[in-house]
Parts: structure tokens; sequence; C-alpha cells
């Protein structure tokens, strides 16, 4: 082993990725001291996850140098990462349900060296381990049994288990409450003492100010330099994480909007996750945007409209009606619609030709009283709907798999536009999809609204969001905490209520 | 893809294309041309419909297990399904009029059907637990109704069913014909009714199915049910072949039903397969069967020609996927 002279613990250099053709960091460059916590900025699809992933091994830099304690690294997978001292506590809880607490601390550990597991050393251990955090958490309790906050806890230790040199903490703080963030800002303060470098990643920007030495802003996979925390301020900060221009991606909204609202929520509150006193009302023809961070609940809380989550109070009114939605089928009865943020898990069939995806929603009306399917009409329908929708396709036939993400997304959305829904929510209408797609994506967004359809629709691109909505209601920890009309729109005020801030 | 027959084998590679896809017809092909070279009696009319007399019953059962399968599902239960409700057939054939007692069997099937379709649809067992389960209840209650030894056919309309399950119509085994019948209804409930699409859809993607407002659990319990129906009509089947029904019946069906589907090209995973296709898997097995006892092979053999067979047909199809 060379000594080192470099002054910092962790320097990455001219960092560039590509997947496919998108290009998500462009020379980014970020450099961390012992014993500093450095603050990682940007929005969403910033390129923050991909530059930690790249740090941890998941995954491959195209072109630039990482440096720890003045050596070149080039970790290959997280296993790599951990063994040199790098370890990441990411967004995605990646904790096994089934096993206990200790078992998932000491998980990347089990089976490297003896033959018998010393269980009682290991939970002990691990209970010491947890028990230096100031939390209350039982080491030998199944993973599964854990609040969403002990299991972040859990997640933490895991990481501090490792003789940890660089600690990456993805957005720890989603899920905790003011105490509970405190705590876990005392113990960062602990280990930055002991000389651990932390890359920590929030959009908390509160939390920032308080404890990061150091900033970095990421913006469309370009850093904006670096500076330290004490010669700057949030407006600046923000500044820097917004500061694009508006392309003419969006269309004019044309559409007309309704004077009665024809979809209503009073005060929802879902039984098993944290969406809670939710109401909001729709007008025909409008466009309605829900923007929040990663974690508020909008998923959540669509789903919870949709049927998918059980209700635990609050009213729905469609038409002025109160109307049931115990499950999607009674939702899909009442001309609800849902395109799901996950297109391929939840959204189309991909083994199944665009024919089959577009017919699944729209039965009552190609078969008879048999279910005896009508082909023509069923035909005359889908081929409709492909040259309305410009969906890119030879026939009716191919399978979906085959068409592009954006193509898929129309497949998607086809199938609500073929039984007239009154309202549809899109989760994330275009992530995933090219510049070309998403312009004609929000179009036919315009164009359903036009017909006097209620468009809910749910997006972490908040240029996006306010390309396309009328309104924005911003949510926070699970309910709406302020709307935006539409002068009202701009990234800053999205995030301030986001973060749970009022406007300036 | 609507590409025509012609524009598929306009290139070599589109004959290797459609050789694969199209492979499970082939090997059947192939199989009755060797068989037809190697053995003067393959191409007899009595050997042919004792061929078809003997794949009836497990070809029946395997179009409910094709249903069940391309649900994403699986039904080990049905082989002791044939043997309970064989059993079921004798003492109601021997106790109440023909046409009471072959309704009654299916329905019996039908409701046997339904508990593992309960199981699985509405308690959320797995599939393959909740037909195991089944499987031994329903071999064990074979046992018990049966006092373990078999229920010969005592009445007239035993009688009936005897002469129409061992003879033919226009030259085709009468139970072969119930056989076809049941597959053509299969292939057009598939192809052309919203039940098949369902099933297929919610195969392929279970959580899309449910957020297209699809009433899944609904068509997952009656996949199962209607598996049931098909082993009690199998049953009828083969007990009135034999003129008994015994709880030693459809010995190990289960297995050669989900190999019939395998080899017709189903995916487990659900969402792909067809009743024509599971016919000639059905087929298959019934003739390298055939021709191996025409060939004088002992039993073992057999069943290392069957397993390798088995492995070829899906080894073909891994190609057609890539």
């Amino acid at each position: 082993m060379q000594n080192s002279t470099s002054d910092y613990r962790l320097e990455m250099t001219g960092i560039s990725k590509s997947f496919g053709v998108v290009s998500v960091l462009k020379d980014v460059n970020i450099k961390v001291k012992p014993g500093e916590i450095h603050a990682l900025l940007g929005e969403n699809g910033a390129g923050k996850s991909t530059l930690i992933k790249i740090l941890s091994g998941v995954h491959q830099k195209d072109s630039g140098q990482v440096l720890l304690n003045g050596q070149e690294i080039n970790p290959k997978n997280t296993h790599d990462g951990q063994v040199l001292g790098i370890s990441v506590v990411f967004q995605e809880l990646s904790l096994v349900n089934d096993l206990s607490v200790a078992e998932n601390i000491y998980l990347h550990k089990l089976g490297s060296s003896k033959f018998w597991m010393n269980w009682k050393e290991i939970t002990k251990n691990a209970q010491d381990l947890i028990d230096s955090l100031g939390f209350e958490i039982d080491a030998s309790a199944i993973v599964r049994d854990l609040s969403i906050v002990q299991k972040q806890v859990v997640e933490i230790a895991k990481a501090l288990s490792e003789d940890t040199k660089v600690l990456v903490l993805d957005e720890p703080t989603t899920v905790f409450d003011p105490k509970d963030t405190q705590k876990l800002l005392d113990n960062l303060f602990k280990l930055k003492e002991k000389g651990i470098s932390i890359i920590y990643i929030s959009h908390h920007l509160e939390e920032i100010f308080k404890i990061a030495d150091t900033i970095t802003v990421l913006r469309d996979g370009v850093d904006t330099g670096s500076m330290p925390t004490a010669e700057t301020h949030t407006d600046h900060v923000i500044r820097l994480m917004i500061g694009r221009e508006l392309k003419d991606l969006y269309p004019t909204r044309t559409a007309k909007i309704g004077d009665t609202p024809i979809f209503e929520v009073k005060n929802l509150t879902a039984k098993d996750n944290l969406v809670h006193d939710v109401s909001f009302a729709v007008k025909p023809g409008e466009v309605l945007g829900i923007a929040g961070l990663g974690g508020s609940g909008r998923t959540e809380m669509a789903k919870l409209i949709f049927g998918l989550y059980k209700k635990k109070s609050g009213t729905i009114l469609l038409n002025g009606k109160e109307i049931k939605t115990s499950s999607p089928v009674e939702a899909v009865a009442h001309k609800i619609g849902f395109v799901s943020e996950d297109r391929k898990e939840e959204g189309v069939f991909l083994p199944l030709s665009i024919k089959k995806n577009i017919s699944v929603t729209n039965f009552g009306f190609i078969s008879n009283k048999f279910g005896f399917l009508k082909l023509d009409k069923e035909q005359e329908n889908v081929s409709d709907l492909i040259s309305k929708l410009n969906i890119k396709t030879p026939s009716s036939e191919v399978t979906v798999k085959n068409l592009s993400g954006g193509n898929q997304q129309k497949v998607a959305l086809a199938k609500w536009l073929s039984i007239d829904s009154k309202v549809i929510i899109i989760d994330e209408p275009t992530r995933g999809v090219d510049v070309g797609a998403k312009i004609e994506i929000y179009n036919l967004i315009n164009e359903v609204a036009e017909k006097g359809v209620a468009v809910i629709v749910i997006s972490s691109d908040m240029p996006e969001i306010m390309g396309i909505a009328d309104r924005i209601q911003v949510m926070h920890t699970g309910s709406i905490y302020g709307e935006l009309s539409k002068a009202q729109f701009s990234e800053e005020n999205i995030l301030r209520y986001a973060i749970g801030k009022e406007l300036k | 893809m609507a590409l025509t027959i012609k524009q598929q084998l306009s290139s070599p590679r589109g004959w290797l294309n459609f050789l694969i896809k199209h492979n499970t017809i082939f090997i059947f092909i192939l199989l009755v041309v060797f068989s037809a070279f190697i053995s003067d009696v393959f191409f007899t009319s009595v050997n042919l419909s004792n061929l078809l007399k003997q794949v009836s019953g497990i070809g029946i059962i395997s179009i409910g297990m094709l249903i069940v399968i391309l649900t994403g599902g699986i039904d080990l239960s049905v082989g002791s399904m044939v043997a309970l409700l064989a059993v079921t057939f004798a003492i109601l054939v021997n106790t109440i009029v023909l046409p009471l007692a072959i309704i009654l069997t299916i329905a019996i099937g039908f409701g046997l059907g339904s508990i593992a379709g309960y199981l699985v649809a509405f308690q959320k067992m797995a599939p393959f637990i909740a037909t195991l389960a089944l499987m031994t209840i329903a071999r064990g209650l074979g046992f018990i109704y049966s006092k373990g030894s078999p229920i010969t056919f005592e009445t007239a309309g035993g009688l009936f069913m005897s002469n129409f399950a061992n003879n033919s119509t226009l030259g085709i085994p009468n139970i072969a014909i119930v056989f076809f019948i049941i597959v053509m209804a299969a292939m057009v409930m598939l192809k052309y009714n919203v039940f098949g699409r369902l099933i297929i859809a919610m195969g392929s993607n279970e959580e899309a199915a449910r957020l297209s407002g699809i009433k899944v659990n609904k068509y997952k319990f009656l996949v199962y049910a209607i598996s049931g129906a098909l082993a009690a009509t199998a049953a009828i089947i083969v007990a009135s072949r034999t003129n008994l029904g015994s709880p030693n019946m459809g010995m190990a069906w289960e297995l050669d039903a989900i190999a019939a589907v395998v080899i017709g090209g189903a995916s487990l995973n659900g969402g792909k397969g067809t009743a024509i296709n599971t016919l000639m898997g059905v087929l298959i097995l019934g003739l390298i069967g055939n021709i191996l006892n025409l060939l004088n092979v002992p039993s073992y053999p057999q069943q290392v020609v069957k397993g390798a067979i088995i492995v070829f047909a899906v080894l073909l199809q891994r190609f057609e996927t890539k």
C-alpha cells in the first residue's frame, strides 16, 4: 500500500453514465473529506441515485475516475463496494422480510466465516449496534413485523455493521417524524466525529442546512459545483436545483372546464397506509396535478381511490352521488380508470397483443350475453383507438412487449378510453418515455380532458406537471399540504409545499 | 403476427422458425410416420382406436389442467379425483337412474374442484398446496367409499354406459368423440369467448388484470371447479370402459396431464397455451406408449423415453421464445 497524499477520502471525477441513448450523468465531480457530511441535492431524475449506484457498484460508470483514499477503485457489484468500506442505505429498503433483525444486519457476513453460526453473539452484537443508535428495536424480532421507521433504522444499522469509511444515505428521513429525524442527525454527528465520510441525499433542505458541511447540486445529470454550506442559503440552492427553461413540450390547454365537479373525494383516509384526510374535487375537462416527493403517498392515494387499498373513512362522490370503490371491479364499473406508474408490472400485459390489451376492460361492449366475442366490433374499436392514439405498429396483433415505452403507455391508456371513462387517474404518465412520445401523451391528456373527462395526473416531474395541469395539489406525508393555482405554478412553490413549508 | 404462412416460409430462417413454432404438430407427425414404418400393426383400425380410447381419459383432464395452468396455477388433485369420482359413479349407477347419476357425478366433481378454487382464490393458498391436499383427501375418500375394492356396474344403466364406452361411431370410439368435443369446446372458449381472454390475461399478468377491473378471484375459483367437473367426466368414461369404479384408477394421471400440457407448449407461469396443442401433447404421450408397446418395450424403459421426450419438447420451445 502506498501512502496517499490526498486530503480527500473519496474523489469522483468526470463521471459520465448513459442508459441506452439517455445520458444520465455528464462529467460529474464530487469530493468528500474524512469526517465530512456532504449533501447531494437535485430534483427527481437529476442523477443523484445513479451517481450513488456507481459509487456502490450497482452500476458501472462509462467514464471518469473514483478514488478512495487516493487509490482508484472500480466496484463491480455491491459486495465489492462493501468490502472497500462503502455502505449505502437506499431509498428502497433492501431487507429480507422473513429474517430477524440480527440476521439482516449481518446478512452479508453469514456464510463467509465459520460453518456454525453463533446466533447468541450475532444477536447480541446487533442489539448493541441498535442500542448505540438510540432506537428501541428487539434484534431478534422478525423484520416483517417492524414498522417502516424501524425498518429504516435496521437498514442504517446494517450499513454501520461494516468497517464503513463512506456512508451514503439516500433520503433516510422521508418516513421519520421530527423526533426520530433528530435522533438520526445526532447519530450522524457521532459518526462524523469518528472520521466517517457521509454523503447525505435529502429533499428536506432544513436538515441539510443543519448538518451538511458541503453541498453539491446536480441538475439534469450535471453538477453545478460544490460549495460550503456556510456560504449559501436555501433560495440559492433551490434556484440551482431548478434553473432550467421550460421547452415547448406542452400543448395549449383548450379544454372547457365544467362548472360543477364531476369527481370529489372527501376526507379519504386509508386503513393500512399513510394516506389520510385527503379532499379534492375535479371538474369535467379539468386536469388536476398531484405533486409531492417520493413517499408522500401519491400513488397510495390513487390506489386507495381505485379500491386497491382498504379505506378507513371518507367519501368518494361521482356526479354528486356517493359511490363505493372497495375493489377495482367497482371502480371500473363507475368508469374510473387508473394507469399505473409501473407499466410493466401493473399497466399492460406484455406477452399479449395490442388488441387483447385494449379489449380487456371492454368485454361488455364487444361480446354477446353468452360471452362470445364480436370479433368485427372488437377489431373496429381497437383499430380506431390505434389510429386515434397514433400507436406506432404494423398491426393490432403485435405483442405489446415489442413496442417502445411510449407506445406501451398509449396502450395502457387506450384501455380506459375504450370504455369512455369519466375519471382517469394517470400515475407518472411519461416515466421511461422518450421526448417525442412525451409530447404525444401530453396532447392525448389534453384531448381526453376536452371530452369532458376529469383527469388526475400524478407526477414527480415538476416541469411536466406544471405544463399539463390546470391546478396542482401538493402532497406531504400522506395528505394534501397545499394547492397551487396556475398563477402560482413554480418549482419553488411545489418544492416548498412538498417539504411542508409555506409559500414565501 | 399477421404474417401469412407463405411469408413465414420465404427464407430458410423462416422455415426453421415455422418448425420451432409449431413443434408439437411436427413431433406428432414425425412420431406417426416413424411408428408406421417400424410396425405393421400401427396403422390398423384396432390399434388406432385402442390408442384413442387409452388417451381419452387423460386427455379430458389435460384440458382442465390447461385452463388451470393458463391462470398460472396447477391442479394436482385430478388423478385422485378420477378415482374418487369413478367410485362415486359406480355407486350411483347402481342406485339411481343413469342420467341423474351422470349429472350428480359431474356436479360432485365441480363441487370438489370448487374447494380447491376457494382455497386458492379466496384464501390465497398456493395452488400446489391446496390441490396436493385435495389429492390425498380424494384418494383416501375413494378407498373409504369403495372399501378398498372395485365396484362393478350391476344395472341396465351400467350396461348402457359400458356399451357406449366400448363402441365406435363412424369408426371413431365414442369416448374419443367425447374427448374431441371437449377439446373443441375449450378451443372455442379460449379463442372466441371472454372467459378465455380473461384467464389468459390473468395468467400473463395478474396484477394488471386486477387493475383492469377483472374479477380475478372469481375466474381463479372457476378454473379449478371446471377442472373438477372435467375430472368427473373422465372418471365416468374410464369407469364405463372397464365396467367398474376402482380407487386405484387415475394413478399419477395429474403428472401425465401436466406433461401433455407442457409438451403442448404451455407455460407453467400462465398466459400461454392452446387447446389444440394440448391435444397434440396428449396424442404424443399416447403415441410413445403405443409404439413402445408394439415394439414390446417393457414399461420401465418406456418411462425413460417419455421423460426424454418431455425434455426435448420443452427445449425446443426455448428456441421459440428467443
